[in-house]
């Protein structure tokens, strides 16, 4: 079969994307009517740079959520057809089909060393980075802000504790951290019953219920703090927040869920504790920092002198107050998570090797990088991560941009 | 006739924004000449500091002179290059800005920063600079210029670095001087101290100055001539007698009749406020800027086309005035004040502090070791306060009355002595161990209104929460009731409830705020500078609300300023504070006439007053505040005392001395030395400027 032309491929490529294009349009235009009600995030219409980065956001996000439509074939599929391998852009073949018939097939970005399809690897690889990333950066932040308003809010000993802790991870070598965490030693899985269940335990384990924890406690001190004399009220945020919490807690980090639907690859869950633990100190300091600050206004002074408990000033009138500057730290760090994925994947550290993750994917590449001839094994998922991290660093750019005008 | 220093002619500057093109000043016109100075006033948003930027031509990256022409000399300033502009800023023309900490450069040594300003205006060797900078820092008597010129920024006072920014700006002998509210930032007898220099130096060096400026007073005292300006625009412009006395345009008046001057009296004379507020910049009317707020408008003359600037009598007398109906007005006429209200009977004592001491130590060494060292921000603290009652505690910064009000509210605990609120000594009760019910009897109004409402919750939601705090209200239904009745108590409509902070302006924020300190019917309200950061205009309308409310609900309230102004319109007893420690206490007539405690006596003659027929007695007070670090043995106030006695005033303890009906005065004069003081503040003729 002919390889495409270069033009060919564009056009292609194009073309798989449609369900993307037509989610960005759909959500630009129809978001444009109600940008008055939006806050900061309707000001982005204002912003060229804001905007651009909406749309490379948006594009990654679409493409996860469609990706089952836009890939060519599953991420693990194998061509069985002859010089498929290491295949340049736009290599065609036929494949049989179930019922005996054949179709044309094209690899748009060429075939992987297992002759795997990289367009719809990288489509699917998307889905991977994008759930890992910002749930990841989501309990982070809470991790950093459970423990950075108290800091802040009360100063003292405590701040002294927490700070000194936080200097001591932000002054270990990540990389370091992240070996030590996948040596087999360290993340071999035990045992240990407790009654009648055998509890799963290893050092990831152990880190991962340590910061799921804090999501749960950071919910409920929420809900107890605002609904204290609302006992009823009080009594079903709290009871919801404990079911769900602690059933997917028990998924989560001990892989251990009763009903068997959430759970967790002891590979991702690696990843994932190596992550929070990464970037928590970062968020912990912004939130002590801005914590401090927003303590000096009149309106905490006025909660205090009206008797609210320290808990409630720091999460319900402190907390909402430094959303500003905390929504474009997290723009950053999803990137910032993305990028140490990817570094995790090319050391080989993250996920499963076969995963279609960015990082992993570049790694495979490397070797081959060489040739000119196979150099895109390596590009189109770096292609991909930069796009992705540039479309979060410009969004970030324009809502601060956009906040500190006026 | 001489040339003007500087000419402004139909000078329009807008600002363009994401809103589109926002004119922030239109039309206006001003003379500066030789000598003379130009006090340039109005409320936030009028414009005033839009012009002194353009006459600096620094507007920015957004703002632009649209038309008019800004003649420095006979020189147009808009066609200059921007090397002629260089050549002129800082040498020819200067400027002052509001925060002198600002405008000095954190990292650099003064002597270095000044001897600067000559080097590269006037290409003088180093040397020859570092003694004129001597001279100057000496001619704004600043003490030991040695030690000024040696050291940082920080190691200064807020008022000996605006003297040094003052010398700085007239080093190179400018012929203009723009002063942008130059002493805002600083307490008022350092004000006074800092207003006096401006006025000697301006006769001195023959400088011509533009005085910027929110506070009428401190325009009266220091300028020759004053443009009154609203909305953008230049309303009324003229000699400052003139303009004082036979104002020509509504505005003038309504501002002149809402500051409380010592004639002005809670229940004979009450403060009248001008109705509305500002106009938003993209919203101001088709004709009159102040029309909707004026009791004269009137559609066909005032709203048919702009209004431009009118003389009023002669060309010699340089009086304009925006008005359509100058000679249709009766300008003698007395605005109505409405209904007046009877002077209120004070029930029984609610709360009294005895003896109250508040300490904080102080360690200066690593891991709190080093020397400890005290701070005494509270010390024999004594008074009573009745029901119905308002208490002004007077001071300024430093003198310990926020950490009182820390005290009373339960943030902080007395270190002894007690404050006794019915037979609960709330003193040692911090507020976590205080009921609902104690909470609820003793509450505050902020000073800040940009700052005293939560931006992320809806008003509503706020006053619910805090009678939910209360425990007042049986669900959340009979809650949300009584939060409506409390916006109609404060008189804002009901759809309030559910706009967020920033959709209110700074007085509606402060309605809201006193709204929700009076929640739960409280037996003392302490309010804290209330009003000093909202415009003027609309200062009059929330004290008049406050003091309703007050009296309606036989509230206690403590005052806590540092205008003793607003303080001798609204108190019933005063409290004058010094470094902790209370210097005199009595009935508002008592402390306003002799005899006085010296530091009342500064603190009374420092105070600027909007209006002519006042006549003051000059004192000022040498020296800074000292530090609470170090307290001195005997009277705290001896640094700065005018009739300090050596051997006397510095040991022991300080005497106070009871001089009849509650009126007490800490002080080691003798009776007959206070007895022998003359006044102050001498009304003379007619009470105030509009009669």
């Amino acid at each position: 079969m002919e390889p495409l032309s270069t033009v060919e491929i564009i056009i292609q490529t194009i073309i798989r994307f449609w369900p993307t294009w037509t989610a960005i349009g759909l959500t630009i235009f129809g978001c444009y009517f109600i940008r008055e009600k939006m806050g900061v995030v309707g000001r982005l219409y204002g912003s060229t740079v804001g905007m651009w980065g909406a749309v490379l956001v948006l594009f990654w996000i679409f493409t996860a959520i469609f990706a089952d439509l836009i890939a060519v074939q599953p991420a693990l599929e194998q061509s069985f057809a002859p010089g498929m391998k290491k295949s340049a852009p736009g290599t065609g073949f036929m494949k049989d089909l179930e019922d005996g018939t054949q179709v044309a097939v094209y690899y748009l970005w060429g075939g992987d060393n297992l002759a795997r399809d990289l367009f719809s690897r990288v489509v699917y690889g998307s889905q991977v980075v994008l759930i890992i990333a910002p749930a990841a950066t989501l309990i982070a932040y809470m991790v950093g802000s459970t423990l950075g308003l108290p800091a802040g809010y009360y100063l003292g000993w405590i701040d002294t504790l927490m700070s000194f802790l936080a200097n001591l991870v932000l002054a270990f070598p990540v990389i370091l951290l992240f070996y030590l965490l996948v040596t087999p030693e360290v993340n071999e899985v035990k045992l240990i019953p407790i009654g009648p269940i055998n509890l799963p335990w290893s050092l990831p384990i152990g880190m991962a219920a340590f910061f799921f924890l804090f999501p749960i406690i950071f919910l409920c001190t929420m809900w107890y703090t605002k609904y204290e004399k609302n006992p009823q009220r009080l009594a079903t945020y709290i009871g919801v927040t404990l079911v769900v919490g602690l059933w997917l807690y028990s998924g989560l980090a001990f892989n251990s869920d009763p009903l068997g639907i959430v759970g967790m690859a002891p590979n991702e869950l690696n990843v994932f504790a190596a992550v929070i633990l990464g970037s928590s100190p970062g968020v912990f300091r912004i939130v002590r920092g801005l914590t401090m600050d927003i303590k000096t206004r009149d309106y905490v002074a006025a909660a205090q002198t009206r008797g609210e408990r320290p808990w409630y000033i720091m999460l319900w009138e402190i907390l909402p107050n430094a959303r500003g500057p905390l929504i474009v730290d997290f723009c950053l760090r999803i990137g910032y998570t993305t990028i140490l994925l990817g570094t995790l994947g090319f050391f080989g550290l993250g996920l499963s090797p076969e995963s279609p993750d960015w990082g992993s994917m570049i790694n495979h590449g490397r070797a081959f990088v060489r040739l000119s001839s196979t150099v895109h094994l390596s590009l189109f998922p770096a292609i991909a991560l930069m796009t992705l991290v540039l479309g979060l660093n410009l969004l970030a750019d324009g809502l601060r941009e956009e906040s500190l005008k006026d | 006739m001489t040339q003007p220093i500087l000419d402004i002619e139909d000078l329009n500057i807008s600002f363009y924004t994401r809103a589109g093109e926002i004119p922030a000043v239109m039309d206006f016109s001003m003379t500066v000449m030789p000598g003379e100075t130009m006090g340039l006033v109005g409320e936030s948003g009028c414009g005033k500091s839009t012009v002194s930027l353009g006459i600096m031509q620094y507007l920015g990256n957004n703002g632009h002179i649209k038309s008019g022409s800004i003649k420095f000399l006979g020189e147009d300033m808009g066609s200059m290059s921007d090397d002629r502009l260089r050549e002129l800023r800082g040498s020819r023309i200067s400027m002052v800005y509001q925060e002198p900490m600002a405008s000095l450069n954190p990292a650099m040594k003064i002597g270095k920063q000044l001897s600067e300003v000559l080097t590269v205006h006037e290409g003088i060797s180093e040397e020859d600079a570092l003694a004129r900078a001597a001279e100057m820092v000496d001619a704004v008597r600043l003490p030991d210029p040695d030690r000024i010129l040696g050291a940082y920024p920080h190691q200064l006072s807020g008022g000996q670095q605006q003297r040094v920014v003052i010398s700085m700006a007239l080093l190179s002998k400018p012929q203009l001087l723009l002063l942008d509210e130059p002493t805002t930032a600083l307490d008022v007898t350092v004000e006074a101290g800092i207003v006096s220099l401006i006025k000697d130096l301006a006769s001195e060096f023959g400088t011509s100055m533009i005085f910027v400026s929110h506070n009428l007073g401190l325009i009266l005292e220091t300028c020759d001539r004053i443009t009154v300006m609203y909305s953008g625009e230049a309303v009324e412009e003229g000699d400052i007698d003139t303009v004082f006395n036979n104002m020509r345009h509504p505005y003038t008046k309504g501002l002149l009749r809402s500051i409380p001057v010592p004639g002005a009296d809670k229940y004979a004379r009450p403060l009248v406020a001008i109705p509305g507020q500002l106009p938003l910049p993209h919203q101001r009317p088709h004709g009159c800027n102040f029309g909707p707020r004026c009791s004269h408008y009137d559609e066909q003359t005032c709203n048919t086309h702009a209004v431009r600037m009118h003389p009023v009598g002669s060309n010699e007398d340089r009086h304009r005035s925006r008005c359509e109906k100058i000679n249709d007005i009766d300008w003698n006429a007395e605005i109505d004040a409405g209904e007046i209200d009877e002077p209120i009977e004070v029930g029984d004592v609610v709360i009294s502090v005895d003896n109250l001491k508040k300490h904080y130590s102080v360690s200066t060494g690593m891991f709190g070791g080093g020397d400890k060292r005290t701070v005494k921000a509270n010390e024999e603290v004594t008074f009573d306060a009745r029901e119905a009652e308002t208490v002004a505690i007077v001071g300024e910064s430093g003198c310990g009355k926020s950490t009182f009000a820390k005290v009373l509210m339960g943030l902080e605990t007395a270190t002894d002595g007690k404050v006794q609120l019915g037979n609960l000594d709330i003193g040692s009760l911090p507020v976590e161990r205080r009921n609902a019910k104690t909470v609820s009897q003793v509450q505050m109004v902020f000073q800040n209104p940009f700052d005293t409402l939560n931006p992320s919750m809806t008003i509503g939601d706020q006053i619910c929460r805090v009678l939910e705090q209360f425990e007042i209200g049986k669900d959340d239904d009979d809650r949300r009731n009584k939060m409506l009745e409390l916006l109609d108590l404060v008189k804002l409509p009901r759809e309030f409830a559910r706009r967020m902070p920033r959709q209110l302006s700074g007085g509606q924020k402060q309605r809201i705020g006193i709204a929700r300190a009076f929640a739960g019917r409280p037996k003392l309200v302490v309010a804290d500078e209330p009003v000093s950061a909202l415009d003027v205009s609309v200062q009059a309308a929330v004290t008049k609300l406050l003091t309703d409310i007050q009296r309606e609900s036989r509230t206690t309230m403590l005052f806590i300023s540092h205008d003793l102004g607003v303080v001798r319109y609204l108190s019933d007893r005063i409290v004058v504070m010094y470094l902790g420690r209370i210097m005199e206490q009595g009935n508002t007539e008592d402390i306003f006439a002799p005899p006085y405690h010296p530091y009342t006596e500064a603190l009374l003659s420092a105070v600027p007053i909007a209006d002519t027929n006042v006549k003051k007695r000059h004192v000022v007070l040498e020296g800074e505040l000292p530090s609470p670090l170090n307290p001195l043995p005997g009277c705290p106030f001896q640094t700065r005392c005018q009739y300090v006695m050596p051997g006397k005033c510095d040991q022991g303890e300080l005497p106070v001395r009871d001089m009849g009906d509650g009126h007490k005065i800490a002080c080691h004069l003798s009776e007959e030395e206070l007895n022998n003081m003359e006044p102050v503040i001498v009304v003379e003729g007619a009470t105030t400027a509009a009669e």
